[in-house]
Order: C-alpha cells, then structure tokens, then sequence
C-alpha cells in the first residue's frame, strides 16, 4: 500500500463573491490519516467536494487512487467512502436499514452486522434514525461511509457538534480505519483532533494552503516552540507598554498574555522582574509548548477560533 | 434489482409515515363521507321546500298543500318557530309561509341553484291550487324531474364529489408528495450523499415515481370502493377511458410537482409557491361545485388551467357513462400543461 491516493494541483473554485479554493496543491500517500484544518469558511468543505466529485472545480488536475474523474467516474465512486458535512436521512429509516440500502448500491460491500460492530451501533441497530443522538448519528454516518469498504475516506469535519466522549469514540473509528490500511482524509477546525488524528496537516485559511506537513514538524517549525502564559482574574490589561518594556512580542487573549518564545528558561527571570517593576495584576504563570493554534496565529495573524 | 429495491423501501419508509398514510389514505374518505352525508338532502332526487304551518289552515291552505305534493315537491311542515331555527342554520333552499291572505317565499340566495328550480314548482302548484279551488279547469303543468346529466345517477352529491377528489388527489401528490419531497431532499442533501454513491440518479427517481404511482392507484382504488359501499356510486364509464384518463392526470401533475420544485430553494419557499397553485386550483376547479355563477372571465380562465378541463372530462366518464371522445379539447389542454410542465422540469430540476 504505497504511492499516492491522491494528488491535486493548482485546484481553484469561485463562487460569485468569494473565491473559497484558490490554488491549492495536495499530496496524499496510501495509508495515511490527512488532515485538512483551518477556521470556517477557509474552503475545507468546498476542497472535499470538488474531490468526492459533487461540485466542480473552476481549474485544476485531480487524480485519485490513480484515476480521473472525467474518466472513470463510476469506478472512483465505487472505491471512495464519503462522510458530508452533514448526512440527511430519513426519519423513520433504522441503521440497518439504512447500511442495506446503500450498501446495495455498491459492487463490493461489507456485512451490516460487521458495520454496526466496527462503530458500536448494535443496540441502535433497530432504532429510528431520529431517536439517535448527535453522536450515534455521527458514528452511522461513518459506518455509511464505510459500506463498500473503501480504500479512501473523506470525512467532513466529523466531530462537529459532539460531546467530548463521543468525540474520542470517533477518533477511535478513525483509527481502527487506519489500522485496516485505509487513507483517510479528514477536515476539522479543532487543532487537538488534528493533532490526534493525523499523520500529515494542510492548514488552510482564505482558499489557500499556508503549511503542510506533519503535526510535530508544523510546531517545531515555529522559532518559538514555547509560549508563556500570564493569566489574570477577569479580562486582561492592554500589553503594549509593558511588551515594550519587555522588547518581546505579547499577545492578548481574553485574560490571558501570551509571550511566545525559543527560551522560556532565559525569559522567566527578565519577565517576572519586569512584571513586578510594572505592578502587573497577574494571577498565575504557565509555560507550554506550543499547538498547531499558535501555528495559525503565528501564519496568519488570527486565531482558529474565531 | 436496484430499482425493485429502491421502490420497496419507499414504500417501507412511507407506510411509518402516519401524518402523510392519513392525509393521503385517510382524509379524502373523510371528506367523501363527510360531504356526501351532508349533502345526500339538499341535490336529491326530489326539490324540497319547507311549509311553514298556517296557525289555522284554511281551505286555500289545504289545496295548496295538496298541489305542492302533487308536482313533486317534497314539502318539510314545520311550526314557525323550528322553520326559523332551520332557516337561520342555513339549510333550508326555500321556505314558504302564509302571509295575510297570500303568501310568502323566501329563497335562501347560498343555494340559488335548489331555491330557483323550487320557485317555479311552487308557483306552478299555487297556479293548480287557485283552479281547483274557482273550479276551472287546471292548467297544464311541464313535468320537472332532477337527473344528472348522463341519467345514470340521481344527482347525488356524493357522486358528483367523488371525482372532484380523485383529481385533487393527483394534484396534491404531484405538489406535496413529488414537489415539496424533492425540494427537501434536494435542501437537506439527500440527493448529495447518494450523488457520491454509483447509484445512477435515475434508479432514484424511478423508484420514488413509481412508488407515488402507485400510492395513487391504492388511493383511488379506496375512494371508489367507499363510494360504491356507502353511496351506491359506480362507474358508469369503461374502465378503459377511466384508466386512460387518470393515467393523463397523474402524468400531468406529476411533472407538474417536478416543474415547480425547480423554482423553490428552500422548503418554505416552495410551500409559498406551491400553495399559490393548489388553492386556487382546488376552490375553482369544480372539485367541490360548480362556477356556474361566478364571472365569464374567470369561467374562461378556470377552462383553460389543468384541474377544471380533466375533472369534467372525468365526470363525463365516471358519471355519464360518456366517452372521451367528446372531451378531446379538454383533454388537449391537460396534456399541453403536463408536456409544458415536463419540459420545464428537465429544464429547471436540480440534484444541489
Ligand atoms: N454553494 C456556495 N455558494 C456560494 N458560496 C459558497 C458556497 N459554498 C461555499 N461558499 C463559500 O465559500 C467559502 C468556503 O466555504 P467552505 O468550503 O464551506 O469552508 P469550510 O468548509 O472550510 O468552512 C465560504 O466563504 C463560503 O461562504
Ligand atoms: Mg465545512
């Protein structure tokens, strides 16, 4: 299982006052959990669907598990598993029914029972997609995506919404697909789950791609693989005189500062020196490592979040 | 295969849908029950009339009672008091009271059509009862009978509706059952999700059209049995004209259903759009009555939209025993609006 699932380049998508693709370039080796993250409305959904073949691109080459589209259409859909944004089904339709139903549609399919296991849906089997929660609505959705087992998966931020035990019992699926040696391609716009989950990131952010690569290589990357955090009862003061005072970059959030840096041991000193000099109200002081969030801070300027 | 199985889970999925089983199964028996029972009186066989009783009937009284049964009026007596009660309720057509040394008819203007054909039978019977009462001779009388108009029925009005709701039921499958169900599938990406599968789009919509084909086929077949259980109403046409026309109607609506899902993108946008339709269809179509009264331009209108031209023609087979092809205009005009209403749907249908 080497080579390439897939290989896109120079991938572009306009829609009449927002260009939501703008040449974007991806390489996805077999076996491979690929992450595509970024904030909403980066164009992560938009990427998928031109893939999965549901929207087309304005320009743009794709191959996927070595075929085209415009060639072998039906054969792509045969071998691809998709997850949507969001899955609609019918009310009244139960899992089994519905992991029958379309497995039928395919030439190769895996057993319903296998399915139900594989995502712990064996209670549910028989329930009405409607009496399901959001999670076990998330978890069929995967199982559909699975029916005729694929050989490429794309999941269109899969845990959106959930609590965070239903989220962790999702990045188990996600696993054990892995682990069957499938290639599975998934968005999101949590940086954990990226972090989790993936064996390589694109982050994206306006259409484009601002990094690729691992999630470790991502934040080793950054000069300043630490960040020192002050935190304050309630909102926090404006930093600007005292970032001055401290010749060092310091960012505010909510109510907390943010220094980032290469050197956390050398600045701790200078800085609890300058905050006791300046009377600076704070309430506690914390250094970590640096996330895939201060990647994007640090490309873009922005947070995820917002 | 595909399409066997595609067409049995529609009809899985639909028998757990209760509110569309009642409205689809369920609610024209309703009104056929309901509305043919209310009714069964007021378009019978007989014109009626209600006599408010003389406090103190004279001879005059007497003979004109007599005449009143005598040209086939059916004649309610009732004390002044109850006559009111069932005059103000509204189902009196035309009520006739002593007033002085003469007397006094009063037409209810709801029911023009049962209150005016009942004026000339009771002036015909006052005419009759003054002869008898002078002694010269009686004057000749026209005999008046009440039929529809192939003579096979007695103008029941249960008989008369029943077809109207065979044609409101094609109508409302092709809007709700075809139209709304594609907008919300096409909104909540139901198309999408099975676009990503090899499922050819067609299979789909065989599948689905085929199952509303024959939701319609079981949905008249009730109708028609309940008319004939309760009623007595038969199909006095063949049953080869019935099926070609019902087989013209559903064509026509259905692509009607799909046309108009090409034009909404929301659901709520396509209710709006689809109750602008229906209404007016359903109220002036002559499912419920006639037009006869209402204004030459809206008559000509109402002729030339599908509803009205179908249902008369559908009329003149069910009720007359009448033949198609004397309706070929009418039936012209269905199939234009079911062929413009194709093309437009292979126009504007969207899968996103
Ligand atoms: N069908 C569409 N019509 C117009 N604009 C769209 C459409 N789909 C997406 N967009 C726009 O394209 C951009 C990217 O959207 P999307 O791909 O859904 O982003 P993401 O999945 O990363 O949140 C957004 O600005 C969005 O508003
Ligand atoms: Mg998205």
């Amino acid at each position: 299982m080497t080579g390439s699932a897939l290989q896109i380049r120079g991938l572009r998508k306009a829609f009449p006052k927002v260009v939501a693709v703008d040449g974007v370039d991806l390489d996805v080796a077999r076996g491979e959990v690929f992450g595509l993250l970024g904030p909403n409305g980066a164009g992560k959904t938009t990427t998928l669907e031109i893939i999965e073949g549901l929207t087309t691109a304005d320009a743009g080459d794709i191959e996927i598990l070595g075929l085209t589209w415009a060639e072998r259409g039906q054969e792509i859909r045969a071998r691809i598993g998709v997850q949507l944004q969001s899955t609609s089904l019918f009310n009244k339709i139960t899992p089994r029914e519905a992991l029958d139903l379309y497995g039928s549609y395919y030439p190769k399919r895996r057993s319903t029972s296998e399915l139900l296991d594989l995502v712990q849906l064996q209670e549910k089997a028989d329930a009405y997609h409607i009496t399901l929660s959001g999670g076990q609505q998330q978890r069929l959705a995967l199982a559909l995506a699975l029916v005729n087992d694929p050989e490429l998966v794309f999941l269109d931020e899969p845990t959106t919404g959930l609590d965070p035990q239903a989220r962790r019992s999702l990045w188990d699926v996600v696993r054990r697909m892995k682990a069957e040696g499938r290639t599975v391609m998934l968005t999101t716009h949590y940086m954990d789950e990226a972090e989790a989950l993936c064996d390589r990131l694109a982050i994206m952010d306006h259409g484009k791609v601002i990094a690729t690569g691992t999630p470790a290589s991502l934040i080793s990357d950054l000069a300043i693989p630490s960040v020192v955090e002050l935190t304050f009862e309630g909102d926090a003061p404006e930093p600007a005189a005292f970032a001055a005072r401290l010749e060092q970059a310091v960012e505010r959030r909510a109510d907390l500062w943010e220094i980032p840096t290469p050197d956390p041991k050398a600045l701790l000193p200078r800085l609890l020196e300058a905050a006791e000099s300046a009377a600076v109200p704070f309430q506690q002081v914390h250094i970590r490592r640096a996330t895939l969030e201060d990647v994007f801070l640090h490309r873009t300027g922005r947070s995820l979040r917002e | 295969m595909m399409l066997w199985r595609q067409f049995a889970m529609e009809w899985r999925l639909y028998r757990r849908d209760r509110v569309a089983m009642f409205w689809t199964f369920a609610f024209p028996v309703v009104l056929l029950l309901g509305f043919g029972t209310i009714f069964r009186d007021g378009g019978g066989p007989k014109l009626s009339v209600v006599r408010v009783q003389a406090p103190a009937p004279g001879p005059q009284d007497t003979a004109l009672d007599q005449a009143l049964v005598d040209v086939q009026l059916k004649v309610q007596a009732l004390p002044k008091t109850e006559a009111e009660a069932r005059w103000s309720r509204g189902e009196t057509a035309a009520q006739l009271e002593t007033d002085g040394a003469g007397y006094r008819l009063r037409l209810n203007s709801y029911l023009m059509a049962q209150a005016g054909a009942t004026a000339g039978l009771v002036n015909q019977a006052w005419l009759m009862a003054q002869a008898r009462l002078n002694g010269s001779p009686e004057p000749q009388r026209i005999p008046v009978s009440v039929e529809s108009p192939g003579h096979k029925h007695s103008a029941n009005y249960a008989a008369f509706l029943l077809p109207g709701l065979l044609g409101l039921n094609l109508v409302s499958m092709g809007l709700f059952s075809v139209g709304m169900v594609n907008v919300s599938y096409r909104e909540k990406g139901k198309f999408r999700r099975l676009a990503v599968t090899p499922l050819p789009k067609w299979i789909f919509l065989l599948g689905q059209v085929l199952h509303r084909l024959t939701v319609t086929v079981v949905q008249a077949a009730i109708l028609l049995l309940v008319g004939r259980l309760v009623f007595g109403i038969e199909n006095q046409g063949s049953f080869v004209d019935l099926f070609l026309i019902m087989t013209l109607g559903t064509g026509c609506f259905m692509a009607f259903g799909f046309a108009l899902s090409g034009f909404a993108e929301t659901s709520e946008g396509y209710a709006a759009i689809s109750n602008l339709v229906f209404f007016p269809l359903m109220l002036l179509s002559g499912v419920y009555f006639t037009l006869d009264s209402a204004p030459a331009w809206l008559q000509h209108a109402v002729a030339m939209a599908p509803l009205a031209p179908f249902l008369r023609a559908l009329r003149a087979v069910f009720n007359d025993g009448g033949s198609l092809a004397g309706h070929g205009a009418g039936l012209a005009i269905v199939a234009a609006w079911g062929l413009a209403a194709f093309a437009l749907a292979v126009r504007r249908f969207r899968w996103a």
